[in-house]
């Protein structure tokens, strides 16, 4: 525990702590324009930090990494397009928020959110980090099946629409992912020929599409009618009553994202999709998610923040990335001639103490960025809508070729907004589609990978305990509440009464 | 201000770059006609994966010693997809002008050999080689498979679980090219990437993979892997004790290399000139230090002529095992 003073060094080192704040700041800005990530923002930086000291290069590198994720949430919020895949499920309650004119209390309840579920993630990485880190080996292609399994069982309940329609949103979504050359047969599927569809539909793009341009379209369909102001109430930050409420989901994703976080190649996306899933099945007000719940809010931005920390833990302590920006900041690592793995625990105390106060730093200040901008940010939900979506747009066709530099970006998020559109006018939600499309890749290649290794035998599923866990909480998680149901059917007068009026 | 004293840096860089051409023209034809400035606009470095991946990384490193050679203005476009296809599509639009250069990998020759995008062979001319990064075969240090026989026998009994990254890369067509030549068998388990490949070998999902030196190197110094042979003809300096699939009476020899291509058609002259300031970054200490702490040698730094004959090489040879494995149609 020694390193835990001497990491503190950073903070009397100017270039170091100017490096936080910039990086902090860049990754915040990067986090919320959409089709711009921190994982593109890292991965453009790493060869000018070769000409830094290690610790200055990768503090700068992961601070932006624990802003980008919070960055994301502020674009999802106020104008229905995440600013980065893992800010797709704060968009689900975190947008009608802003539309009901409570902008300023949703920024405020995602800033805290992240902040903690950050922190969270970083104790837990400074305490346990070697011993969390093998879990990642417990982690094969059967497990994975078994997590994105229990991931989509909460698909028919994930909006408060149908749960016919969230299950055919869902089934479209795992169809889109199909797209492409698959991964265990090298088979292409609906590429059509075209080389550019090989690695399947982009998902920032689609994602970009599906929110903020059928957001754009719904909005136009309105121009005719008289628009009711959104009170000046959108700049309130949210109440201490607020984080009464919210603690709980809190805790809870963060620990689901720290889990999630440590599972390589999973990042924040998938912590976000399960922390908001979690906070719609443990919520008093389940049912109204999707409607502006602000633990709609707090879930996925917890555990997405949390997953950061997560994240980093197999990326230092077995040098295996545990997320995609993660592995791009194993790479600056490598690059500074530091090789993560077990020994780097014993050998580099320092700098993981600095790792760590770096990322606890850029913590504080996206807080205070978040919270201090959430009064001017929340404006932006005040802004006419006849000037805003226009903008709106420009960013969403900016945002799409961005990624990849191609206008297959801004075709695809064309499509996704009309299909988006099209869906939410016959009263399906995104965010099924966005459920099915996140999780679905990962759930076939996991089962092909686990028949290949099981021989063709399913049976073998069963003799792996986490599998067997996950599994029957998936079961739980799809029967509970229907046999609870008519458990209270059969029950008394009085307890049915009570289910009606809910 | 600013503008007009970019221009005239801009314009310093050309001069320079014009002379070393000239240089380069001077020692091969004896004299050199004036050519029009180059480069004239900005230079495109086409990579096929995103930020951040290995060939990314090694022309972003590259770049910072080229740009001061060359010309500040040199960008690298990612086009990603289809196993190199999408960045050979584009860079095959471009002018043959020597303001695209293009990363390729062997998987962009597998993509070629399959007849797949709408470049061919003689297309790419070899203007430099940046890495050469040799295929091990690597077990789990707790597996019963201590020598590459063992692996053999095994897979006789049944099937090898046999970790890749994609189908139809590099270690994809090794592994069934070994599995083929030492009698063997061998159940492919595609995982998309290196990294998980190493995650799913340490958890003992698979049994054993071939893997690139730079992400089993470290691995196998720790001894968490054992390195049953390297897919090479020399032994390697960092793993002088591990025997080669040759030595063993196997003839598989793949790696993952990675060098600059232009098309054909471009100026000669401009292919020079890239060349050099190619091998200029590469001497840059970023590059330097960058190989060295990938665990890469020198050696896999390589000018035109060798870079041509390989190319030419390796693609004979990929169509050769795809005949072989039956993947050409």
């Amino acid at each position: 525990m020694e390193g835990l003073a001497a990491g503190l060094e950073i903070f009397s080192d100017p270039t170091t702590l100017g490096l936080i704040l910039l990086g902090t700041v860049a990754g915040v800005f990067v986090g919320a324009l959409p089709g711009l990530t921190s994982g593109m923002a890292i991965a453009l930086l790493l060869p000018f930090t070769i000409f830094l000291e290690p610790i200055p290069a990768i503090a700068l590198l992961s601070a932006l990494y624990c802003a980008g994720t919070f960055g994301g949430s502020i674009t999802a919020i106020l104008i229905n397009a995440p600013g980065a895949p893992p800010a797709a499920a704060t968009a689900f309650d975190g947008y009608p928020m802003a539309v009901k004119g409570e902008a300023g209390r949703a920024l405020g309840i995602a800033a805290v959110s992240s902040a903690c579920g950050g922190i969270f993630s970083l104790v837990i990485l400074i305490l346990a980090a070697p011993a969390l880190a093998h879990l990642a080996y417990q982690f094969g292609p059967p497990e994975y099946f078994a997590l994105t399994v229990f991931g989509l069982s909460m698909l028919a309940s994930i909006s408060g629409k149908s749960a016919l329609k969230n299950l055919l949103g869902g089934a479209a979504g795992v169809f889109i992912a199909t797209i492409g050359v698959d991964l265990t047969t090298g088979v292409e599927r609906y590429t059509f020929g075209r080389p550019e569809l090989y690695e399947g539909i982009h998902f920032i793009p689609f994602l970009i599409g599906l929110f903020a341009m059928s957001e754009l379209l719904i909005q136009s369909t309105r121009t005719h009618q008289i628009l009711e102001r959104i009170k000046m109430t959108a700049v309130l930050l949210p109440t201490r009553e607020d984080f009464r409420k919210v603690w709980k989901t809190i805790l809870r994703s963060s620990v689901i994202g720290t889990f999630v976080g440590v599972l390589p190649a999973e990042g924040g996306t998938v912590a976000a999709m399960i922390g908001y899933n979690e906070a719609k099945r443990w919520s008093k007000h389940g049912s109204k998610f999707g409607t502006g719940e602000i633990e709609g809010v707090a879930g996925p931005e917890a555990a997405n923040n949390a997953a950061t920390g997560g994240a980093m833990v197999p990326t230092l302590a077995l040098g295996i990335p545990g997320s995609a920006t993660a592995a791009v900041i194993l790479g600056g690592l490598q690059a500074q001639g530091l090789q993560p793995g077990p020994y780097l625990f014993e050998q580099q105390p320092t700098l993981l103490y600095a790792i760590f106060y770096s990322m606890l730093l850029a913590n504080i200040v996206f807080l205070g960025i978040g919270l201090g901008g959430a009064k001017l940010f929340s404006r932006i939900s005040l802004v006419p809508r006849t000037f805003l979506w226009p903008t709106v747009f420009a960013l969403c066709v900016v945002g799409a070729y961005g990624v990849e530099q191609s206008m297959l970006g801004v075709y695809v998020m064309l499509i996704a907004g009309v299909i988006g559109f099209a869906l939410r006018r016959y009263g399906f939600s995104p965010a099924p589609i966005i459920m099915g499309l996140v999780l679905g890749k990962l759930v076939e290649n996991s089962l092909a990978q686990s028949m290949i290794i099981f021989d063709q035998n399913w049976l073998l599923f069963f003799e792996r305990p986490i599998v067997v866990l996950l599994f029957s909480l998936s079961l739980i998680g799809i029967f509970a509440a229907p046999v609870a149901g008519l458990l209270r059917k059969t029950a008394k007068e009085p307890a049915s009464a009570n289910s009606i009026e809910e | 201000m600013l503008f007009s004293k970019g221009v005239s840096r801009l314009h310093t860089m050309a001069a320079r770059a014009y002379c070393a051409a000239a240089v380069a023209l001077l020692a091969t034809v004896g004299f050199a006609e004036p050519a029009e400035d180059f480069p004239s606009k900005p230079i495109e470095v086409v990579i096929h994966t995103s930020p951040g991946g290995g060939t990314d990384t090694t022309a972003r490193t590259m770049l910072i010693g080229m740009r001061s050679a060359l010309s500040p203005n040199i960008v690298v476009t990612p086009k990603v997809g289809g196993g190199g296809l999408v960045a050979l599509n584009y860079a095959g639009r471009r002018a043959r002008d020597g303001h695209t250069l293009l990363a390729i990998t062997p998987t962009h020759l597998f993509a070629i050999a399959r007849g797949q995008g709408s470049l061919r062979i003689d297309d790419l001319v070899g203007v430099a080689r940046a890495t050469d990064d040799p295929l091990i075969i690597v077990v789990n240090a707790k597996s019963e498979m201590r020598t590459l026989e063992d692996l053999i026998q095994r897979g006789k009994r049944s099937p090898v679980k046999w970790g890749t990254a994609q189908i139809g890369g590099v270690d994809h067509i090794a592994a069934a090219i070994f599995g083929k030549r030492a009698g063997t068998r061998i159940a492919v388990v595609p995982f998309g990437s290196g990294g998980e490949i190493v995650t799913n070998l340490m958890g003992q999902n698979i049994e054993a993979a071939g893997l690139n030196l730079t992400e089993a190197l470290d691995r196998i110094q720790r001894g968490d892997f054992r390195a049953l042979a390297v897919m090479s003809e020399k032994r390697l300096d960092s793993l002088p004790d591990v025997p080669t699939t040759v030595e063993k009476g196997i003839p598989v020899v793949y790696s993952t290399v990675r060098g600059y291509v232009v098309l054909k058609g471009t100026p000669q002259d401009r292919i020079d000139a890239l060349e050099a300031a190619i091998l200029q970054g590469m001497k840059n200490p970023a590059f330097q230090s960058f190989l060295s702490r990938s665990g890469l040698s020198m050696q896999g730094i390589a000018g035109s002529d060798v870079w041509n004959r390989q190319i030419k090489q390796m693609y004979e040879d990929a169509r050769a095992a795809m005949q072989e494995l039956g993947m050409l149609r």
